[in-house]
């Protein structure tokens, strides 16, 4: 494997959790993968299978127990956990099942949040910047609450949100599972955008359609990546 | 970092919680507030009724009664001084001037008092309107008094207790002589603004006592002759100086009589009242920290069903200050907006209390918010934000790995 700058390298990682009984629950064993800028890599698997626990790993949420988690020179997991967090909000823009908006601010509110987690005044041009990415996802009611928003529009404000301080890695969780096919096209279509503008995407999905955009597929099955089956990597 | 906009949100979503909340800071806030501020009213009110009272000699018994029957008009069934005693009192050449009081009668519910000229004068510091009674058919009334100048009234025996209304068991029951209003003092702030005065002679006169002078005497007040001096229930005296009123006041201090000055009188009860005071100041306050300590356990459990903004916000790199930020400044401003409409609402409160007691006794009360009142809303604003951190530190010690997974 090799490192690039902007790219996602997981060697050998194990995380293991205990679950409400005190079992151990071997969430991740011996996972290694890279992730390229430039690609939208998807990983699949059944429910349990680890795809979660990988991506919040590859965020620096979770920390897995062994293994390496690198970012062009910097090994994420063994960051302290305040650096995880400026990391993540420099590097990392992450989108959600049920999109994790704050509902009573409108849409130009919860896109500019990032900005506020450090400065006290918005630094400059992060407003219009804010406005130019609800404009590129087609989100023109930026004024209005987000609650009264219809789903695809929240997802993309989600996405907006994502996208505010321009981070290399986006880290997508079912991004399209609450949406009708219309709207989880218009974001499977805008990940792979973003990939195709030199991003590094990695999304976890139950969704065929955004399978079938992935420049990089990995299925997962009991905390493990499956070998790749000939013609399904592009 | 900005946590406004979050802070907003908070509010938006829980307002009928935040609201309940600073409603309970605010109650606390202004029993408090309006505590300390009508005490303190009450002081200045009552300080102030008896400011121009030097020296009060009395039968011996309770000051306070006396006090509250001498200034605050206060209706008591006292004893009477000796006659020969009253007589000797009244001429004492020691005083500037000495004047009896004389109770027992009423018109339309004000008291009817038989006083001398000049200690109406001393009173009043001159007249509002008219002129001092010169005739024992002539009256000055109260600044706050229905009576205008001119008009004519017949005295009732018999005094309306507490404000209660006529045709209570009071039994009242009309001299014959007709007295007419013939000035208005200037206002005291105390119950002798709605007084009438009239000269001790027709008092004593309309109570077949002897009134105080030889009958073919023309004069009204001092000097009195001791033969035809009946006992009175107490004098007020006005000194020249201080050494004057400690000489006088030990004069009378004795198995016969009691002197006492009414500003002393005043601040035993004041003293008294500070101790219990200060208990309520500081039940008050620990009342006020239990109210906060609940209401902090209110706002821990308000913020866990906002778990799950909390974790988007860590998991899209909020950092815990960020979260401490937010949940602290959530809480103080419950806390500040409570303590500011409860400094309001103690101000409102106190005002309306003072209101009522000014109506009830006739002290005028002035409340006012002073340092002591500030001083308690600050040391509760202080003790809750400092509280406030409680719920903002546990919530920052939130486990993103584990939290993510649940919420």
């Amino acid at each position: 494997m090799t490192q690039g700058s902007g790219s996602l390298l997981v060697q050998a990682v194990d995380a293991v959790f205990a679950d409400a009984d005190g079992a151990s629950i071997h969430a991740l064993q011996q996972v290694s993968a890279e992730f390229l800028p430039g690609q939208l890599s998807v990983i699949v698997g059944p429910s349990g299978s680890g795809k979660s626990t990988l991506l919040h790993a590859l965020a620096g949420i979770v920390v897995p127990q062994r293994g390496l988690i690198s970012f062009g020179v910097t090994v994420v997991n063994q960051l302290d956990e305040g650096r995880r967090d400026a990391w993540r909000l420099a590097h990392c823009g992450l989108l959600f099942q049920e999109f994790r908006l704050i509902e009573e601010l409108d849409a130009l509110a919860n896109v500019l949040l990032p900005a506020q987690f450090k400065h006290t005044k918005m630094p400059a041009g992060m407003r219009e910047r804010g406005c130019e990415l609800l404009e590129r996802f087609d989100v023109p009611r930026r004024s209005i609450q987000v609650a009264k928003m219809s789903r695809g529009e929240q997802q993309r404000v989600a996405l907006a949100r994502a996208l505010l301080l321009d981070p290399p890695l986006i880290l997508a969780d079912e991004p399209t599972a609450s949406l009708d096919a219309d709207n989880g096209q218009r974001i499977a279509a805008a990940l792979q955008a973003l990939a195709k503008s030199g991003k590094t995407v990695v999304t976890i999905t139950h969704d065929d359609k955004l399978v079938a955009r992935a420049d990089n597929l990995l299925r997962m099955q009991a905390g493990r990546i499956l070998p790749s089956v000939e013609g399904e990597s592009r | 970092m900005n946590p406004i906009p979050l802070i907003r949100a908070a509010l938006v979503r829980h307002r009928f919680s935040a609201l309940a909340f600073v409603f309970l800071v605010a109650a606390g806030v202004s029993l408090s507030v309006a505590v300390v501020s009508q005490e303190r009213a009450l002081k200045q009110g009552s300080t102030l009724a008896a400011d121009r009272f030097d020296l009060i000699v009395a039968p011996p018994g309770s000051r306070t009664d006396a006090l509250l029957s001498g200034v605050f008009l206060r209706p008591s069934s006292s004893q009477l001084l000796a006659p020969a005693l009253s007589a000797a009192l009244l001429n004492d050449s020691r005083a500037v001037s000495v004047s009896p009081l004389a109770f027992g009668d009423s018109v339309g519910g004000a008291q009817v008092v038989g006083v001398t000229a000049a200690l109406v004068e001393h009173l009043s510091g001159g007249l509002a309107a008219g002129r001092l009674f010169a005739a024992p058919n002539e009256a000055v009334v109260g600044y706050g008094s229905s009576l205008q100048l001119g008009d004519k009234f017949q005295p009732a025996h018999g005094i309306q207790h507490g404000g209660e209304r006529a045709g209570s068991s009071d039994l009242l029951d009309a001299h014959s002589v007709t007295i007419t209003v013939v000035g208005r003092m200037k206002p005291t702030g105390s119950p002798w603004d709605r007084a009438v005065t009239i000269p001790v002679e027709q008092v004593w006169l309309l109570h077949h006592l002897p009134t105080g002078h030889d009958p073919s005497a023309q004069h009204l007040g001092p000097p009195f002759e001791a033969a035809y001096t009946p006992g009175i229930p107490m004098a007020v005296l006005q000194v020249s100086d201080l050494a004057a009123a400690y000489k006088l006041r030990s004069a009378y201090n004795n198995k016969e009589s009691m002197a006492f000055f009414p500003a002393e009188t005043l601040v035993q009860l004041y003293q008294l009242f500070g101790d219990i005071r200060k208990l309520m100041s500081l039940l008050a306050l620990v009342t006020q920290a239990l109210l906060l300590l609940s209401i902090m356990a209110s706002v821990l459990i308000l913020f866990r069903l906002l778990l799950p903004q909390f974790v988007t916000l860590r998991a899209i790199g909020a950092p815990r200050s960020y979260l401490f930020g937010f949940a602290w400044g959530f809480t103080s401003l419950l806390v500040g907006l409570g303590v500011l409409l409860g400094l309001a609402g103690g101000y409102a409160l106190s005002f309306g209390i003072s209101a009522w007691l000014s109506q009830q006794t006739g002290v005028s009360l002035q409340p006012a918010l002073g340092a002591h009142e500030l001083l308690m809303a600050s040391a509760i604003l202080a003790v809750g934000l400092l509280l406030a951190s409680l719920p903002a530190w546990h919530l920052q010690r939130l486990s993103l790995a584990s939290a993510i997974k649940l919420n």
